[in-house]
């Protein structure tokens, strides 16, 4: 969202193309967190983190709850979070919610938009189990001897929902429990999970299990879960199910795994598009695409009024207005045209009226401009969303320049077209074989317009218990005609192939043997560094800027043990060169007077003293030159000259 | 230039050819003014233009109130920065009988330009004259003419209706003894000029060339920078800084805005009522806030869907007048974050920003197939060595070629100013013939990547852990061969030839227009030099925007019978949309959203039963059978478990060969299940489209109008019938529709009744016998009176029918 400064309004067309990334925040997320509290997950065992602490697997997913808030929190400020724990004794203190939940379930926290005290409140839970080991066991005694049927747990977590989520909202629930089998023996138990399972998925509720397995009691999803969950809970939206596969992804983890378990699906996967991909004629698939790399970026202020109580926020609104009657236009009756230019002061003249701007005055009945869906059409050239196939080149015809954009994944889509799913696997299998990428057409949305993209194949490529590349293509944007800019310079000294060697050594130091652009490894710094302060302002605590780490500065102590002394002798190379001390003939100042000047004599002049006796042009030349400000007076120019002969 | 001429338009929408009748003048006039919008288009202050007319009644130039002559011939407009009322003057220009010499109008155009332009001697001086050639025009002096134009570096461009074009293939037929002499002179008059000062050409050529697509050349400015590498401050010696400049390599150019428009109201003062007047709208930006919601309801409605139409927008501001909102002043306002539901102040707009020092450091190097394609995040940048220090550009390029050399990329940290926020990106080396030069691209932050899970395309495995390698969703041999023939046919790699004829690969990005930029131009350009686009239309889009668009015709012809293999192999089959379906959580949300129902159509309930976990032996033959039984079950929204159950025991009686692995998707059988009841033809899914598929058929209509009946009064006396309640209103619309007509009208009647008879009872559905109600005459029983209208009997009275409309509660349940 923009902010919502006049100034920076974006034209309403504009917007239209450029809201891809609000979508997101647009629809609002409900996570429920239902955390078994039996016996095991009260277990102390060492804390693999901190030294001399003991733990909980219980400590650890209320510890896990916690950091997804305080992510969600800035993510999507319009979220709900509640925490639901059940095999516990605690009962519900407070009344009043529209319905009772099922004993041995405890709602710790209410279905509400996330706030900064909850989460305090949380973190001082966890604060202090951590202090105390017992402290959670004696807060939410387990169960003891039989488990609360999986069966109540679910109906409880489809009544806190109820209460508690916006309609509209994705609603989903983090199981976190650590025993494959609740019901041993008890087929009807099973039964009824199941069945309260699927009025949970028919309430619009997703479950996404988090199952924690130790080497002592590993867990085994088929003893119960796999009977009980429905194919697709979790991972696919909404997908088509087969009964016979298992679900594609149960996230089965060891417990300090758990949050970058809940990581992944800490942002609920929502297609961008659903849209046909014509092959050829009469030969379609359909396809859904998501956005997997987008810039996060930070949130924007809001305008908020003071309302005595409470703090609201004012949301901004556009209205068009008539500017001499000071009445507002009906949007409908709004036409679209090109700009009129504007009034000079020969026409402001025969114009009768003296206003600014200028009018269009045509024969009563005539029509000069075009109504919104006219312009529509002139965006998309009347093509519907989708995809066309226009053919297959080699790999190497999308250069590394062919970009403008963040790329696009898309994957099958099977309930749109059937088939679809094996149609884009074969493509996508023979397109891997014979090393081609596809160009296709696309029109993304019925308000986009048309673009030509590079479809790259992506393999599936999986890695043990990470996150694994999966497969399908990268939709990349090729530039346009327009698009494109012309290298400005075309010629400059070149190096020797001595200096060459000698930068090759340095650089042959510094290379990432099989490496490459590592993503995880630079979390933004800026966004980082804001959210902190955010936070802390939430918390009301003191923002402490020293504790803070940018972890996208280069590594120097690495640099400069691994190349250092190479880098040196690399310089000394290049000073060697026959033309480092040529004098470059500026082009371009035929009409100006010769404003070059020489360092040497810059740097003997400023030891002299004599630097004012150098024109202003000549030392703003040179500090042009060496990317500094060329602004003020000749002795601040001077002074500039000086504190940079100073440095180097 | 009075005589008409016929111009073509473009196609109607039903691909008709359309002419118009043009005079000459108004032919002409399209050129000029197009050249006079591209002016307003470009709004620079230093594009100016006027207009001389010659062949005027009057007279009125500069050169003719100094000396005389140079008779009918005007300024017609002064020299100035044009706008739309100069592009309305033109407009008002009609032929006339009077002849003018064209020459003379030339050097009244040059004088007047030159006295224009006498204090800015370096701008640029163009004349384009426009003429059918066919005044007669004094030639003796041409040979001065051409030295003073030449002294001024004026350049003329001579434009000629139907001139001969060579180009173009075309010679004026008829062409009179006048018109080929002038022409000819034109041809000597340009060619005289020096280099690049003249131009000829024909009106169809020019206006031609003017809707070609023009790439708006931009040049940006080189920002200053440094390169650094290792610690600059502490060890200097052993670390690089240096000076460079970043320039832009692509930057996404978007298509010119629209300025909104309207009408205004006729009845205002001093306005014609011939005319119509349209002005432009003042925008101005309200802060509302809205106290009657709660809070956490606001938002609501906003980046709902992906189609953000005007529509939507409308119903928005429909929706906000009706909650009311609260008009705020900004004055009163004050910045601030919200976290979660917390307010955080903030007055500043942001936070202490992030110390950074600019320029662009180097972090590593990896190898440059490592490079995963996808991460690239935005426009590129060139990166060069300042073009002032050879010892920069000396380093510059023994980095760039090591780099080009070893095949690596480099890792770097640009901050664009200092204290803005770091980027992390990649830099790649280019090795050019005169230069080595880096292209910089912003890569993914953490932050950015976004993991979702995706479900395998190839490994599925079953629910006991095997992996299944025959399934629907994996592509067999026989597919896998017929994509492969597929993917070779469709090679672009030769499918186009260059200037020698020798193949090269199709789709250049250099020669791709963006047609959404070029079509907005070209409306833009089309409403202001036409008064009317309801009769003049805009013409279609110039060819080089769609060329494009399909691919290349030897290709599609090549790869056509690979495309049938496929088609044939893959059996891909589009899979009706379902309509939403009621679904028992036992609370109301009838306003839901679309996205919820679909998700729950396909989340119903799995069945998962332990026997259907091998693999299938003969899925095909299986495939509709069991996934009949299967989707009954999901949709099939009755109140209890166990009922499905029991239709679930049924089915599998019913059709015992059905245990195999339900494969959803198969091809054998890609609609859904129409959930007919047994015995029933029509069904719960699509009852409209059943009854409408039986009654073309015509052989059980009976039985139709029966069943719909039935289905209907189940829909409605479901749980969340809202949700279908249009659809079924259509229903009966259509049922009473057919009644009348099929002679079913009793059948209607009783159908009526019996619904009535549900709505009205426990736990009926009452809504929805309002709605009837509301309907009036057009739901009512029917009549004997409007039975007989179509010729056959009801035994309801018209009396009772009226009734029924009117006081639809009081009748009597039969």
């Amino acid at each position: 969202m923009p902010p919502f400064d006049d100034w920076n309004v974006i034209e309403e067309e504009e917007e239209l193309e450029l809201q891809d990334s609000s979508f997101f925040e647009g629809k609002r997320d409900v996570i429920l967190f239902c955390i078994d509290c039996s016996e095991s997950m009260h277990e102390l065992r060492d804390d693999p983190v901190y030294e001399n602490v003991q733990t909980s697997h219980l400590l650890a997913a209320l510890d896990a709850a916690m950091q997804i808030q305080k992510k969600k929190v800035i993510v999507g400020p319009n979220d709900s979070v509640g925490v639901l724990l059940f095999n516990t004794t605690r009962l519900n203190e407070v009344k009043g919610y529209a319905s009772e939940i099922k004993k041995n379930s405890f709602v710790y926290q209410q279905i509400a938009p996330i706030s900064a005290p909850t989460i305090q409140e949380l973190i001082r839970l966890i604060d202090e189990a951590r202090e105390d080991p017992d402290l959670l066991r004696n807060t939410f005694p387990p169960t003891q001897g039989k488990k609360m049927p999986m069966g109540d747990v679910f109906t409880s977590c489809n009544w806190v929902i109820r209460d508690g989520a916006p309609k509209t909202a994705s609603k989903r629930v983090f199981l976190i429990t650590d025993d494959d089998n609740p019901h041993p023996n008890s087929k009807q138990l099973l039964t009824s999970s199941k069945t309260t399972l699927i009025d949970l998925t028919q309430a619009g509720v997703r479950v996404e299990p988090f199952f924690i397995s130790t080497p002592d009691k590993p867990f085994d999803p088929t003893r119960f879960y796999s009977s009980v969950l429905p194919s697709n809970t979790i991972g696919e939206d909404e997908d088509e199910e087969d009964p016979a596969m298992l679900p594609t992804s149960i996230s089965i983890t060891r417990i300090d795994d758990l949050l970058s378990q809940m990581r992944f699906h800490e942002v609920p996967k929502r297609a961008l598009f659903s849209i046909p991909f014509e092959l050829g004629k009469e030969f379609v698939i359909g396809v859904k695409g998501y956005g997997l790399i987008t810039e996060q970026k930070k949130g924007s202020y809001k305008y908020f009024v003071d309302l005595g109580d409470r703090m609201e926020v004012a949301n901004s609104r556009t209205v068009y207005l008539d500017e001499d009657q000071q009445v507002e236009v009906d949007r409908r009756k709004i036409l679209f045209g090109g700009k009129l230019g504007t009034a000079t002061a020969d026409t402001a003249e025969e114009d009768e009226e003296m206003s600014m701007s200028i009018t269009r005055t045509v024969q009563l009945g005539h029509k000069p401009f075009y109504t919104a869906d006219e312009i529509r059409s002139f965006r998309s050239l009347d093509l519907e969303p989708g995809l066309k196939l226009l053919g297959f080149k080699n790999k190497s015809a999308i250069a590394f320049e062919d970009n403008v954009k963040h790329a696009l994944f898309i994957c099958p889509d099977e309930l749109k077209y059937s088939g679809s799913k094996r149609t884009f696997s074969a493509l996508l299998q023979k397109m891997l074989e014979k090393d081609k990428i596809g160009m296709v057409l696309a029109l993304i949305r019925r308000n986009a317009t048309p673009v030509f993209c590079a479809l790259v194949p992506q393999a599936e490529i999986l890695e043990e218990g990470g996150w694994s590349e999966p497969a399908g293509f990268h939709l990349i944007f090729m530039p346009f005609a327009d698009d494109i800019r012309t290298a400005p310079i075309t010629e400059a000294f070149r190096a020797t192939k001595e200096a060459e060697d000698a930068a090759r050594a340095w650089i042959d130091k510094l290379c990432v043997k099989n490496g490459a652009y590592p993503p995880d490894s630079y979390p933004n710094p800026a966004l980082a560094y804001h959210n902190a302060q955010l936070q802390a302002s939430a918390f009301r605590e003191e923002f402490d800027a020293e504790a803070f780490e940018d972890l996208t500065r280069p590594k120097y102590d690495m640099i400069h043990k691994r190349a250092g002394a190479l880098l040196k002798e690399w310089k000394k190379v290049l000073s060697s060169d026959e033309n480092y001390n040529a004098v470059l003939v500026t082009t371009g100042t035929k009409r100006k007077a010769d404003v070059s000047v020489d360092e040497a004599d810059l740097r003997s002049r400023y030891t002299a003293g004599t630097l004012d006796k150098l024109r202003v042009d000549q030392l703003k030349e040179f500090l042009k030159g060496k990317g500094l400000p060329t602004a003020g007076k000749k002795a601040d120019l001077i002074e500039r000259v000086g504190e940079w002969l100073d440095k180097y | 230039m009075g005589a008409s001429r016929t111009v073509e338009l473009p196609d109607g929408p039903k691909g008709e050819t359309r002419r118009v009748e043009l005079t000459k003048l108004e032919w002409s006039l399209q050129f000029v003014k197009m050249k006079i919008q591209d002016m307003i288009f470009n709004g620079r202050k230093t594009d100016q233009c006027g207009v001389i007319i010659f062949g005027s009644e009057e007279t009125n130039n500069i050169v003719n109130d100094k000396n005389g002559g140079y008779e009918h011939v005007s300024e017609y407009i002064p020299i100035g920065q044009p706008n739309a009322s100069t592009l309305a003057r033109l407009d008002e220009l009609r032929a006339s009988e009077t002849a003018g010499d064209p020459i003379d109008a030339l050097i009244v155009g040059i004088e007047t330009q030159d006295i224009y332009l006498e204090k800015k001697r370096t701008w640029t001086r163009k004349t384009v004259l426009v003429t059918d050639g066919e005044s007669p025009m004094e030639v003796d002096e041409w040979e001065a003419i051409v030295k003073k134009m030449e002294g001024l570096n004026v350049s003329l461009t001579v434009v000629g209706v139907d001139f001969d074009d060579e180009e173009l293939a075309y010679q004026e037929e008829d062409k009179p003894a006048i018109k080929r002499a002038n022409e000819s002179f034109y041809g000597r008059l340009i060619s005289a000029l020096p280099e690049g000062f003249g131009l000829i050409g024909s009106l169809e050529h020019a206006l031609l060339t003017l809707n070609y697509p023009h790439v708006k050349e931009t040049k940006s400015a080189l920002l200053s920078t440094t390169l650094r590498l290792g610690d600059v401050e502490v060890r200097e010696s052993e670390a690089i800084e240096m000076n460079v400049r970043i320039g832009k390599c692509t930057s996404s150019a978007r298509a010119a805005s629209w300025k909104k428009y309207f009408k205004k109201d006729s009845s205002e003062d001093h306005v014609d009522e011939e005319k119509a007047i349209f002005k432009e709208v003042k925008r101005r930006t309200e802060y509302i806030i809205d106290r009657s919601t709660e809070e956490g309801e606001e938002d609501e409605g906003k980046g709902k869907g992906q189609d953000l139409s005007m529509d939507v927008d409308e119903e928005k501001s429909v929706m906000e007048e009706e909650k009311r909102p609260e008009k705020v002043e900004k004055e009163q306002l004050v910045r601030g974050f919200k976290y979660g539901s917390t307010y955080v102040p903030c007055p500043d707009g942001q936070f202490e920003r992030l110390n950074t020092k600019k320029g662009m450091e180097i972090c590593g190097f990896f190898g440059k197939e490592n490079l995963n394609r996808s991460y690239p995040m935005g426009e590129i940048s060139y990166v060069y060595a300042s073009p002032t220090s050879v010892p920069d550009q000396l380093a510059f390029s023994s980095i760039v070629q090591a780099m080009s050399g070893k095949g690596v990329l480099a890792i770097a940290r640009m901050v664009r100013s200092d204290g803005a926020d770091p980027k992390m990106g990649i830099l790649l080396p280019i090795v050019w013939e005169k230069v080595d030069i880096l292209l910089w691209v912003q890569m993914p932050f953490a932050d950015d990547v976004r993991h979702y899970t995706f479900p395998s395309l190839t490994t599925l495995v079953s629910r006991s852990g095997e992996k299944i390698t025959k399934h629907p969703y994996i592509p067999t041999e026989e597919q896998l061969e017929a994509m492969d023939n597929f993917v070779d046919a469709m090679d672009l790699t030769e499918a186009a030839k260059d200037e020698t004829g020798a193949p090269k690969a199709w789709f250049d990005t250099r020669l791709s227009f963006n047609p959404a930029i070029h079509r907005t131009k070209q409306a833009q350009f089309h409403s202001a030099v036409e008064s009317d686009i309801t009769i003049h239309p805009l013409p279609p889009p110039h060819p080089e925007l769609t060329k494009y668009f399909d691919p290349p015709k030897r290709v599609l012809k090549t790869a056509k019978h690979a495309l049938e293999e496929c088609k044939a192999a893959f059996k891909v089959k589009e899979v009706p949309k379902r309509a939403p379906r009621a679904r028992k959580d036992g609370h109301m949300h009838a306003q839901d959203q679309d996205e919820d129902m679909i998700l729950l159509d396909q989340k119903g309930p799995a069945r998962k039963r332990p026997d259907v976990a091998s693999p299938p032996k003969s899925q095909a033959a299986n495939t509709s059978l069991s996934r009949a039984g299967k989707k009954k079950e999901t949709v099939d929204d009755s109140e209890t478990e166990s009922e499905s159950d029991e239709e679930l025991l049924l089915e599998s009686r019913q059709k015992p060969s059905a245990p195999g692995l339900p494969t959803p998707t198969a091809s054998a059988e890609p609609e859904p299940d129409p959930q007919r009841a047994p015995g029933r033809i029509i069904g719960n899914t699509y009852p409209l489209k059943d009854f409408r598929q039986n009654l073309k058929q015509g052989d059980v209509v009976t039985k139709a109008v029966e069943d719909l009946g039935v289905v209907v009064r189940e829909i409605v006396g479901r749980p969340f019938a809202s949700r279908r309640k249009d659809e079924m209103v259509e229903c009966l619309t259509v049922l009473r529709e057919a009644c009348l007509i099929e002679d079913e009208i009793d059948a209607w009647n009783r159908i009526l009744r019996g619904l009535k008879a549900d709505c009205v009872g426990k736990d009926g559905n009452k809504d929805f016998w309002t709605t009837l109600q509301k309907m009036g005459r057009q739901m009512s029983l029917i009549s004997s009176t409007e039975a007989r209208r179509v010729g056959t009997i009801s035994d309801i009275s018209e009396s009772t029918a009226e009734t029924v409309s009117a006081f639809f509660w009081s009748i009597p349940v039969h």
